[in-house]
């Protein structure tokens, strides 16, 4: 598989990586975000903008991210999301999750490839 | 807890949807705004920033609908969207509609009412502790085998099998009866009693609400008498009187105190003493009132082989099955008939508590229940069939919706959801009718079904319901519903409608919705044609006595004035009172006769005892059961019962009593081949053994209950006078005139004594019937409603057929075809399925009629009168259904039908 090619968004991933993204640049419309997530993936996850959306009202039901009416700095109005506190502690709880299934894999690849 | 937010904030995307949609559009608009924009800064033009934006964003309307799926639950917001659909269409056919729903209330409606009285009368657990391990233990004799099932307890036996038993929990011991409970100022009336071992509300897990439990120490001999009462006993007879407990009050011939008060909705199920012996005696069915300790008289304590007087409830231990309790009993039963050098061999009956309070009734019900749901099955049909109709002329619509790329689920449901629409319309109003309905069959069932007033539309009647809606739905919704899964759009898109609906398939389908009807109706007409003939021959047959012109009143000297234990000589006093009564009720107006016997006549058999010939004595296995009877001379006379051998007893027997009528069966059985006027029994009178000359023979009569004849023994009421009697008054007068003054004329001999049944012998005849009648008149409604609705069915698959061939008949007439031809065509059409139907049913009723044998009287192996009206009946019915669109198919004007298209 050549590494140009998009991948596929593991179920939960995407939901991980708009939550980080409002923890760490703070709130954010959803075109921002759509233009981070090309940026961090390094283009890998090129799906289209409107892909954004049922991750959006997902995190907003279970209540960690809020978004809100607001005007950017060009004075255009646009729906800005941050993070709520109950996100910042999912956020805390799948990274975690993230992590250990990295890992798991990680030492699943390495055993394969020594044996 | 995040996705039990999740989940409320989705069902509410099912409704606020207008703002949630606005929002998003807004969102989505302000998006591209600002995509455009910095396409515009990236140096492209307007159109082309637009153009870029929109290829960045990719589908508006399909991030919308993701956003839709993710933000509701889809499959509600599309059962929703059916639903409103549905309610629509509905809204367009009016006619349709009504007709569903009324058919569906209806059946619905009448299935819930039978449900709840066999919820209530059979299903529904007792208020007990863990009621499913209550049984009832009755004794077994080998000798009896074949003339007796099972027989009361003696006390003795019950004693070994409580105190050895390791499959029972405990046992109690009771009998159960009615007393007189006299009232300051007014005459006394009948209260239901229980005298049982103290342990019965222990055994039952029963705590009293008031006061205390009764205890071992009430139940010895000489003790005070002591008694619990009933919460519906406390509140009517003692205006539930807090201070109840320590008061004492006189019922019978002694005075009893209140110690406890049972808590609400604690009943007592009337247990038979043995299984073949109904309830009326005593005037009906009551809960018992008053329950007072059992003390075992001395003669309880010492007979082994006889005084078989008890019922025994016990509990089984945990873990033991009925079969094990059955195994052991019978073993202990079998040890102890040895150890005690018994004359017979003892088993044991054991039956769990429930089924055996309901067994005389809980075939009748469940058959009522299956004929109701015949009933609504055949409702269904109909239904299914309108539906398929609807599914046929919707094609198109299904058609676009496949086209589209609805999947095979979305389709059938989206049909299917029509017919729950109309069935949960449908339930609600039968829940509603099943109200007045349980009213309705309260109101006719007989009053000795028990339970009775346990019987209510409550959570598991609802419950049942709306299962039975859902059930009913699908059932006339599933096969229209798959239909339209397997519609090709395209030719449905070409072809018009009538030609997609009369193709082959459906053709078939709609002669086997009609033979599945004729089926069913088949059914039901034929196990009621059964039931009214059996009925029919229980009351037409040769009963050997004659209840008109003549009233009955049963009286209980159950008062101190006759107390065996306080009186001396209390026989004369019975004897006194009894002639005084007779004496004044000859002398009413229009009197011919006056009868007095022991036993209510229709009441079943009571008093058995064995037929004993000291001259010719034979082992107690093959002595016959007699049943024993106290009467007057006048007694044979006023029942209008000959006298066919010997003399009648005469007043000179008086100072003589000793002797004896016998009925033409106990001749046969206990004297076989011999003349027996002038042989002796013995061992008849109580507390006496005077040998008894047999002085005559009269005719059988079925004077204990309309379905036996049984062996009857008359003794004069000289030789002992019973505690409970039943005067027998015929005359010219009504009853209604009569029964006032006999009521005057014994309270003038003794105003203590109490009437626990007076009315005319008619009634008690048809009384003695009433759960057969029920069963008939509930049955035959059921019957009806089916035949009905068969015509109704039979009627609208063929004149749906025939508007469908239209155009087809409209060429036939057009190239010459016959009236008379066409008319043919649509007979033969009807004549296949309902002749399939009506061999399918006859086969189903073979089945159901073996079943059902038991419930039927004397109902013969074939009944051609039964089967033969059935038939009759049901094709009468094709018939008039039939004729109608068959002449409606004759009719046609081509012109005018090939103009149509």
């Amino acid at each position: 598989m050549s590494s140009e090619e998009p991948i596929q968004l593991l179920q939960g991933t995407l939901d991980l990586i708009v939550l980080r993204t409002l923890a760490t640049m703070g709130p954010r419309h959803a075109y921002q975000i759509a233009t981070r997530l090309q940026q961090v993936s390094d283009r890998l996850l090129n799906v289209n903008q409107g892909t954004l959306y049922p991750a959006l009202v997902r995190l907003e039901q279970y209540g960690w991210i809020k978004g809100t009416w607001s005007l950017t700095e060009n004075n255009r109005e646009a729906k800005f999301y941050a993070i709520t506190k109950a996100g910042l502690r999912a956020m805390g709880e799948e990274t975690l999750r993230w992590k250990r299934m990295a890992g798991l894999v990680e030492r699943l690849l390495v055993e394969e490839s020594q044996s | 807890m995040n996705h039990l937010r999740r989940f409320v904030a989705r069902l509410f995307g099912l409704f606020g949807n207008r703002r949630i949609e606005e929002d998003l559009s807004r969102e989505i608009a302000s998006h591209l705004a600002l995509l455009e924009e910095d396409f515009r800064r990236q140096g492209m033009t307007a159109d082309e920033a637009r153009l870029a934006a929109r290829r960045t964003y990719g589908g508006v309307e399909h991030a919308k609908q993701l956003h839709r799926n993710e933000r509701s639950i889809l499959w509600l917001e599309r059962t929703l969207q059916n639903i409103r659909f549905s309610i629509r269409q509905l809204r367009k056919s009016p006619g349709f509609t009504t007709v569903a729903i009324l058919t569906l209330a209806l059946g619905i409606g009448a299935v819930t009412s039978v449900f709840s009285v066999v919820n209530g009368v059979l299903l529904k657990p007792f208020a007990f502790r863990d009621p499913g391990r209550l049984v009832v233990l009755r004794e077994t004799q080998d000798e009896l085998r074949g003339k007796a099932s099972a027989i009361p307890d003696n006390y003795r036996h019950y004693v070994n099998l409580k105190q050895n038993s390791k499959t029972l929990e405990d046992a109690a011991v009771l009998g159960q009866g009615a007393s007189s409970l006299s009232s300051p100022g007014d005459h006394p009336h009948m209260v239901g009693t229980v005298a049982s071992s103290p342990n019965l509300f222990r055994l039952l897990g029963v705590r009293p609400m008031l006061g205390r439990d009764l205890l071992d120490s009430d139940a010895v001999p000489g003790a005070e008498s002591v008694v619990l009462l009933s919460y519906e006993g406390w509140q009517s007879l003692f205006q539930g009187n807090p201070q109840i407990i320590g008061q004492s009050f006189r019922m019978g011939m002694t005075t009893h105190t209140v110690v406890g008060v049972l808590p609400p909705g604690i009943r007592f199920p009337q247990i038979a003493l043995s299984p073949n012996i109904t309830f009326q005696e005593m005037g009906g069915t009551r809960d018992p009132v008053v329950f007072g300790a059992f003390v075992p008289s001395e003669r309880d304590l010492k007979t082994d082989d006889g005084d078989f007087n008890y019922k025994v409830i016990a509990r089984l231990k945990p873990g033991a099955t009925l079969e094990q309790a059955r195994a052991e009993l019978n073993g202990l039963q079998h040890a102890y008939s040895l150890s005690a050098h018994l004359p017979v061999h003892l088993g044991i009956a054991i039956s769990p508590l429930a089924q055996d309070v309901t067994s005389g009734i809980s075939a009748a019900l469940w058959l009522l229940l299956a004929a109701v749901g015949g009933v609504l099955l055949i409702g269904c049909v109909n239904l299914a069939h309108l539906q398929l109709a609807r599914t046929t002329a919707a094609m198109r619509e299904t058609a676009v919706r496949a086209a589209l790329g609805a999947n095979g689920l979305q389709l059938v449901m989206a049909r299917l959801t029509e017919s729950l629409v109309l069935a949960a319309a449908g339930g609600l109003a039968g829940v509603a009718l099943a109200f007045a309905g349980v009213r309705l069959l309260l109101a006719l069932v007989p009053a000795n079904v028990p339970r009775l007033n346990e019987v209510q539309v409550n959570w598991p009647v609802l419950l049942f319901a709306a299962g039975l809606s859902t059930f009913s739905a699908i059932l006339f919704g599933i096969l229209p519903a798959l239909r339209s899964m397997r519609v090709p759009p395209q030719t449905v898109l070409q072809a018009n409608s009538s030609r997609a609906a009369n193709t082959r398939e459906s053709r078939h389908t709609r002669s086997l919705l009609m033979a599945a009807e004729v089926a069913c109706t088949v059914v039901l007409l034929i196990v009621t044609s059964l039931v009214l003939r059996s009925f029919s021959r229980l009351l037409r047959q040769d009963r050997g006595f004659d209840s008109g012109q003549t009233t009955a009143a049963q009286v209980n000297l159950l008062t101190p004035r006759y107390d065996n234990d306080k009186v001396k000589n209390v026989q004369a006093v019975k004897l006194d009172f009894t002639d005084r009564v007779l004496a004044a009720l000859q002398t009413l107006p229009g009197v011919q006769s006056v009868g007095i016997t022991s036993a209510m006549p229709l009441t079943g058999e009571t008093w058995v005892d064995q037929l004993e010939r000291p001259d010719h004595p034979v082992p107690e296995a093959e002595r016959p059961l007699i049943n024993v009877r106290f009467v007057n001379p006048d007694y044979v006379s006023t029942m209008h019962i000959p006298l066919v051998a010997g003399r009648n007893l005469s007043p000179d027997d008086r100072a003589n009593p000793w002797v004896a009528l016998i009925s033409e069966k106990t001749a046969r059985d206990g004297f076989p081949g011999e003349d027996p006027v002038g042989r002796k029994m013995q061992g008849l009178v109580p507390d006496d053994n005077h040998p008894i000359t047999v002085i005559g023979v009269v005719a059988d009569s079925k004077i204990n209950g309309l379905k036996n004849t049984a062996d009857m023994v008359y003794l004069p009421y000289w030789s002992w006078t019973p505690w409970t009697l039943t005067f027998l008054v015929r005359s010219s007068q009504s009853s209604d005139a009569l029964m006032p003054a006999m009521r005057r004329a014994i309270w003038n001999v003794d105003p203590e004594v109490a009437i626990p049944t007076l009315k005319p012998m008619n009634e008690q005849l048809s009384d003695s019937v009433a759960s057969d009648r029920f069963q008939v008149e509930v049955l035959t409604s059921f019957a009806a409603s089916a035949l009905v609705l068969a015509l109704m069915g039979i009627y609208g698959v063929l004149a749906y057929s025939v508007s469908l061939r239209h155009q087809e008949f409209g060429i036939r007439i057009a190239l010459g075809s016959k009236k008379s031809a066409l008319m043919q065509l649509v007979l033969r059409q009807a004549a296949f399925p309902v002749l399939l139907g009506t061999g399918v049913g006859l086969t189903l009723s073979f089945v159901a009629l073996r079943w059902m044998r038991s419930m039927l009287y004397q109902a013969p192996n074939m009944d051609p009168v039964a089967i033969g009206g059935s038939l009759l009946a049901i094709f009468a019915v094709a018939i008039v259904a039939a004729i109608l669109p068959a002449r409606h198919a004759a009719s046609v004007d081509p012109m005018q039908a090939l103009r149509i298209q």
